[in-house]
C-alpha cells in the first residue's frame, strides 16, 4: 500500500507538468484551431534559458525573464509558423511549419549549450520530507503548485481583463469577434505567447528533477498531446485530471511492469478515450452547422 | 498519347540503368556502381511510401506523423521471422509486412479519425515515437538495440554465363544488387499503376469528395469516417511494404532507423515534390534521398543555396516587373533566399546545423512550394501550353433519358406515410429549435415546408438526414426507424437532399460531382480496381453514362467536364440537384432550391421538380419563393419558431391566420386584448 501511494504521489507531480503543457495547447487551439508541435522545444527553451539566468539572479529572480522569454518566443512561433498557413488556409501548412520550426529550436540549443544534458540546480532542499510512509521531494510540491498557480493566473487573466474577454470572444467565433473589432489575428498571437510561457515556465519547473537538455522537451511535449486529447481539448479542468491520469498510469507501469514501458500508457489511453469518448473526459462535442 | 511514350521511356531506361557504364563508358563509369545503384533503390522504395503518404496527405489533406514506425513495422515483419530463422520466402515477407503495417494503421486510424482535427497527426506521432520504444524494448521478438541482420535474396544465379558476357560484373554482390534493383523498380511501378487506378475509381473520388465538403460527401452516401479511414489503411500497407523492401535492401534493421527525423522527412518529399501527382511524391523522394550527400558537403551546399539565391532574385525580378502591386510577398521569399545564401557562406561546420538547414526548407516549402516543384512545373507549363495540363480525366459518355432514373423505380411503401416524424424535440443549450414537431410525408407528393427565417426548417432537414441527432422523437422513413443514424446510412436508405448554401465538390468536374453520388453503384473492392476487372470496368461504363444522362435531364450536358466551381450560382443550385439524383432517393430534401435563381431559371427548376415527382421520387421543399411552393405543393407545413403552426393544402394554409400572424407579425386586435 506504501509503495502504491509512494507511486501516486510521484505520479502526481509527473501528471501536473503533463497538465500544464496540454493546457498550453488548449490555449491556442481554442483561439486558432492550431497548436505548437514544438510545445516541447519552447519547454525546453524555457530550461536552459532558465538555466543561463539562474547562475546572476538566483531560482526566484529568474522566474520573470523566463516568463517573459516564453512570451517572446511564442510570438515568434506564430508569426514563422502559424500566421502565414492560417491566412493561406492550409490545413496541414501550420503541422508542418511548427514542426520545422521545434527542429530548428532543438538544434540551435544543441549548438549554444551543448548535447550533453545538464544538471539544474535545486532552489529547495533536495531531501525528501516524509509524509507517514510516503516521501515527498519539496520540488514535487512546488512542481504541483506552481503548475495551479499558472493555469489559476492564466484563467483569471482571460475572464476578469477585458483583453482576455477578446481571447475569449476569438475562441468561440473567430469571424463574429473580427467583426466585432477584435483584432483576432493579435489575439492568436498573444495566445501563442501564452502558451509558450506556460511551457517555458513548465520547463523550469520540471528542470530540477530531471535533466535539463536539447532533447528533453519531445517526450514532454509528446504526452502532453495525450493528455490534452485524454482531458480534452477545450477543458482546462481536463488537462488537469489527464495529466494525472497519465502521470499516475506511467509510474505504475514503471514499477509494476518496466520502465522500459513507461511510455505505453500514454498511446493506450489516447486511443481508447478516442474510440469511447472522442471529445475527451471533459471535452463538449461540438455541433456542426450546415 | 505523349503519356504512353513518356511512359516507356521510364521503363526503358529503368531496364537499361544498370548497365549504363557499359552503355555510355565515356561517362566516367559511376553512372551505376554500387553505391549510386543503391541509392536508387532507395528512391525507389522511398517513392513506393512517398506515394502512399500522398494518398492521405494530399488527397485526404490529414497529416500522418507516423509513417516512419509503419515503415519500420514493414522492415521487422521482415526482420522477425529472419530473427526466429522461420526462413519465409521472400514473396510471402513482402505482403506480410504490407498487411501487418496496414493492421497497425488501421487500429490508429480507427478511433483517431472520428473527430475532425488535428487529432491524426497526434495520434499518429505518439504511436511513432512509441513503436520505436517498442522495439528497443521487446528484445525476445526484435532483438532490440542490436537489431537483426538480412542478406538480400538472390533469384537467379547468371554467374554461369560469366564467359558468355564478359563486359558484365558477374560477381554475386553485384548480381545481388542488380537484381534487387529490378524486383524494386518492378514493385514502383505496379505501385504507381495501382495508386494511380485507385485514385482514378470512385474511391478517389470519394477521397477528394471529402475533402472538399465532407458535409455534403457524408450525405451523398460517401461516410467521411469510413473514407479517411480506408486511405489511411492504403496508405499504412504501401508504407509497411517499403518498409520490407528496405529491410532487404539494407541488409540491416534496428530501432534508429525509423526515427521522426524520417517521418518528417518523408512529408518533406512528398510536400517538395508535390502533393497530388504520382510524379511529385517520386521526385520529392530523389530529392530526399540525395539530402544527406548533399547537407554533408559544405562547397555543394553553398552552390547550391547561390543557384537558389540567382534563380529567386531573377524570378522574383520578373515577378515585380509584371505584378509591382504586391511588392512585398516578392521581396520577403527573395530577401529569403538571399538571406539563406549569405548564412551558407558563414557557416561553417554544416554537420552541426544540419538540422537546422532541414527545418528551414521545410519552412520554405510550406510557405514558397505549397505546391511543390511538380505543381510548380506544371504551372509554368500551363502558362505557355495550357492544352499540355489537364487536371481532371475527360469522361465523352452521351447521357439519354432512359439512363436517368435508377433501373426500378422507386418502390412505393404499400399505404401509410412514407416519412413520419413523431413530436421530434431539438434543443441547442436553451433554445428549442424544434418543439414537439410532427411532420407525415405522403409517398409520391410534394410537400412544402416553410416558415419565417429560424423557424426551424433546415434544423428539420439536418435532423432528418442525421447531420443533427434530436434530443426527443422519432424519425420514420418506409417503416424503419431512423433516429439517430449517422448522415451515411441514412442516405445509403434512399434520402437525399441539396444544402440551403451550395455544398458542391468545387474541385472535382460537374460529371465527377454527379459519379459521387453514384457511388453507391459500385460493388467493386480494391483488388477490382487495381486489376481494372470486368466488374469494375462495367460499373464504371456505366456509371458514365448514368451521370451524364442525369446532366441531361438537369441541363448541364455541355458543362461536364468544367470544374464545379467554375459553374453560375444558379447552374451549381441544378448541380446539387442532379448529383441528389445519383444516389437513387426515395425521398429528396430540396433547402431552398429557388434561393438566388432569376426567373426563367426558377420555371426550369419547377419543371425539374415536377418530372422528378412524376418518377415517384417523394420531394420535401423549404422555399422562400411563395409562388414556387404553392404551385407544386401537394401539402404545405408551416413552422414558426420550431413548432408547427398549421399545414394542408396550399390554399388552406394560405388563408390561415396564424401564418399570416407569423409572416407579417401579430395582428392588432390581439396584441391591445
Amino acid at each position: 500500500m506504501d509503495v502504491f501511494l509512494q507511486l501516486v504521489v510521484s505520479g502526481i507531480a509527473v501528471g501536473m507538468i503533463y497538465g500544464v503543457i496540454a493546457f498550453g495547447y488548449q490555449l491556442t487551439f481554442a483561439t486558432s484551431k492550431t497548436l505548437n508541435f514544438g510545445q516541447g522545444e519552447a519547454l525546453m527553451l524555457g530550461a536552459l534559458v532558465g538555466l543561463t539566468v539562474v547562475a546572476y539572479t538566483g531560482f526566484w529572480l529568474m522566474l520573470p525573464v523566463v516568463l517573459a522569454f516564453g512570451l517572446l518566443q511564442g510570438t515568434v512561433v506564430e508569426w514563422l509558423g502559424v500566421r502565414q498557413a492560417i491566412r493561406m488556409k492550409s490545413e496541414a501548412g501550420w503541422i508542418m511549419a511548427t514542426i520545422a520550426l521545434g527542429i530548428i529550436f532543438r538544434n540551435l540549443a544543441e549548438n549554444i549549450w551543448g548535447r550533453d544534458d545538464l544538471r539544474f540546480p535545486s532552489p529547495l532542499p533536495e531531501a525528501p520530507i516524509a509524509m507517514g510512509n510516503v516521501r515527498v521531494l519539496p520540488m514535487e510540491i512546488l512542481v504541483v503548485v506552481g503548475a495551479i498557480a499558472l493555469m489559476l493566473a492564466v484563467e483569471l487573466f482571460n475572464r476578469r481583463s477585458i483583453f482576455g474577454k477578446a481571447v475569449v470572444a476569438t475562441a468561440n467565433d473567430r469571424d463574429a469577434a473580427g467583426l466585432m473589432g477584435i483584432n483576432t489575428s493579435l489575439v492568436i498571437t498573444f495566445s501563442y505567447a501564452l502558451s509558450s510561457m506556460t511551457a517555458a515556465f513548465a520547463g523550469v519547473l520540471v528542470a530540477p528533477v530531471t535533466l535539463t537538455g536539447a532533447t528533453m522537451g519531445a517526450v514532454l511535449g509528446l504526452k502532453a498531446f495525450a493528455v490534452a486529447i485524454i482531458g480534452g481539448l477545450s477543458s482546462g479542468i481536463g488537462a488537469i485530471v489527464g495529466g494525472l491520469i497519465l502521470g499516475i498510469a506511467e509510474t505504475m507501469t514503471g514499477y509494476y511492469l518496466s520502465t522500459g514501458y513507461k511510455d505505453v500508457p500514454g498511446l493506450v489511453l489516447l486511443l481508447l478515450v478516442l474510440t469511447f469518448k472522442p471529445s475527451g473526459l471533459f471535452g463538449k462535442a461540438a455541433i456542426k452547422k450546415v | 498519347m505523349p503519356r504512353i511514350l513518356l511512359a516507356a521511356l521510364g521503363i526503358v531506361v529503368a531496364a537499361l540503368y544498370p548497365f549504363a557504364d557499359n552503355l555510355l563508358p565515356f561517362a566516367g563509369g559511376t553512372l551505376a556502381s554500387n553505391y549510386y545503384l543503391h541509392l536508387v533503390v532507395v528512391i525507389a522504395i522511398y517513392s513506393v511510401l512517398t506515394l502512399g503518404l500522398d494518398i492521405v496527405f494530399g488527397y485526404t489533406g490529414e497529416v500522418s506523423l507516423g509513417h516512419a514506425g509503419l515503415f519500420g513495422i514493414g522492415a521487422y515483419a521482415v526482420g522477425v521471422p529472419v530473427f526466429f530463422k522461420l526462413g519465409l520466402p521472400f514473396f510471402v515477407v513482402l505482403p506480410l509486412g504490407a498487411l501487418v503495417a496496414a493492421a497497425f494503421g488501421f487500429v490508429l486510424a480507427l478511433p483517431a479519425l472520428r473527430v475532425t482535427g488535428p487529432y491524426l497527426a497526434m495520434v499518429t506521432l505518439a504511436f511513432g515515437t512509441i513503436i520505436q520504444i517498442l522495439i528497443n524494448e521487446m528484445t525476445f521478438l526484435t532483438n532490440g538495440p542490436l537489431g537483426v541482420k538480412l542478406v538480400t535474396p538472390t533469384f537467379w544465379d547468371f554467374s554461369d554465363y560469366a564467359d558468355a558476357l564478359p563486359f558484365l560484373d558477374m560477381s554475386t554482390a553485384r548480381m545481388r544488387m542488380v537484381e534487387y534493383y529490378y524486383v524494386c523498380a518492378i514493385v514502383l511501378g505496379l505501385v504507381v499503376i495501382g495508386v494511380n487506378r485507385l485514385l482514378g475509381s470512385h474511391i478517389g473520388r470519394a477521397f477528394q469528395a471529402l475533402r472538399d465538403s465532407p458535409i455534403a460527401s457524408d450525405c451523398m452516401g460517401v461516410s467521411v469516417y469510413r473514407y479517411k479511414v480506408y486511405a489511411f489503411v492504403v496508405s499504412a500497407g504501401l508504407a509497411g511494404l517499403a518498409g520490407a523492401l528496405s529491410a532487404y535492401s539494407e541488409q540491416y534493421i534496428a530501432p534508429n532507423n525509423y526515427s521522426f527525423e524520417l517521418t518528417i522527412t518523408f512529408l518533406l518529399a512528398v510536400t517538395m515534390g508535390g502533393r497530388k501527382s504520382r510524379l511529385g511524391p517520386i521526385i520529392g523522394a530523389v530529392i530526399v534521398v540525395f539530402l544527406p550527400n548533399l547537407l554533408a558537403d559544405i562547397r555543394l551546399f553553398r552552390m547550391l543555396a547561390g543557384i537558389i539565391a540567382a534563380v529567386a532574385v531573377v524570378s522574383g525580378g520578373i515577378a515585380l516587373l509584371r505584378k509591382p502591386e504586391k511588392p512585398r510577398q516578392i521581396v520577403i521569399p527573395v530577401a529569403l533566399c538571399v538571406a539563406f545564401f549569405v548564412f551558407s557562406l558563414l557557416l561553417k561546420n554544416i554537420t552541426d546545423y544540419r538540422l537546422s538547414v532541414f527545418g528551414m526548407m521545410i519552412l520554405f516549402v510550406v510557405y514558397y512550394l505549397p505546391d511543390g516543384i511538380y505543381g510548380f512545373l506544371r504551372q509554368a507549363v500551363a502558362r505557355v501550353r495550357p492544352d499540355l495540363v489537364r487536371a481532371h480525366a475527360i469522361i465523352r459518355e452521351h447521357g439519354d433519358e432512359s439512363h436517368v432514373w435508377a433501373s426500378s423505380p422507386a418502390a412505393a411503401t404499400s399505404g401509410g406515410a412514407l416519412l413520419d416524424v413523431r413530436s421530434v424535440v431539438m434543443q441547442f443549450g436553451g433554445l428549442r429549435a424544434l418543439d414537439r414537431v410532427d411532420l407525415a410525408v405522403a409517398p409520391g407528393s410534394i410537400h412544402g415546408l416553410i416558415g419565417p427565417n429560424g423557424s426551424g426548417k433546415s434544423t428539420m432537414m439536418n435532423v432528418l438526414t442525421g447531420i443533427y441527432r434530436p434530443t426527443g422523437g422519432d424519425v420514420v422513413f418506409a417503416g424503419a426507424p431512423i433516429t439517430g443514424l449517422n448522415p451515411p446510412d441514412i442516405a445509403a436508405r434512399g434520402v437525399a437532399r441539396t444544402f440551403q448554401n451550395v455544398q458542391l465538390f468545387v474541385e472535382l468536374t460537374v460529371i465527377e460531382n454527379v459519379m459521387v453520388g453514384l457511388h453507391h453503384s459500385y460493388r467493386s473492392n480494391l483488388l477490382d480496381i487495381v486489376l481494372h476487372t470486368p466488374r469494375y470496368k462495367r460499373e464504371e461504363r456505366e456509371a458514365r453514362v448514368r451521370a451524364a444522362s442525369i446532366l441531361d435531364f438537369v441541363g448541364l450536358a455541355g458543362l461536364a467536364n468544367e470544374e464545379a466551381r467554375n459553374l453560375p450560382y444558379g447552374k451549381q443550385r441544378l448541380l446539387e440537384i442532379g448529383r441528389a439524383l445519383a444516389l437513387d432517393p426515395t425521398l429528396l430534401l430540396l433547402d431552398e432550391p429557388a434561393a438566388g435563381l432569376t426567373a426563367p431559371d426558377i420555371k426550369e427548376l419547377i419543371d425539374i421538380i415536377r418530372k422528378i415527382r412524376a418518377h415517384g421520387i417523394t420531394v420535401i421543399l423549404i422555399e422562400h419563393h411563395m409562388d414556387v411552393v404553392m404551385g407544386i405543393s401537394d401539402t404545405v407545413t408551416v413552422l414558426d419558431f420550431g413548432q408547427k403552426i398549421a399545414e394542408g393544402r396550399p390554399a388552406e394554409v394560405q388563408a390561415n391566420e396564424r401564418v399570416i400572424e407569423a409572416y407579417l407579425g401579430g395582428s392588432t386586435t390581439t396584441k391591445v386584448a
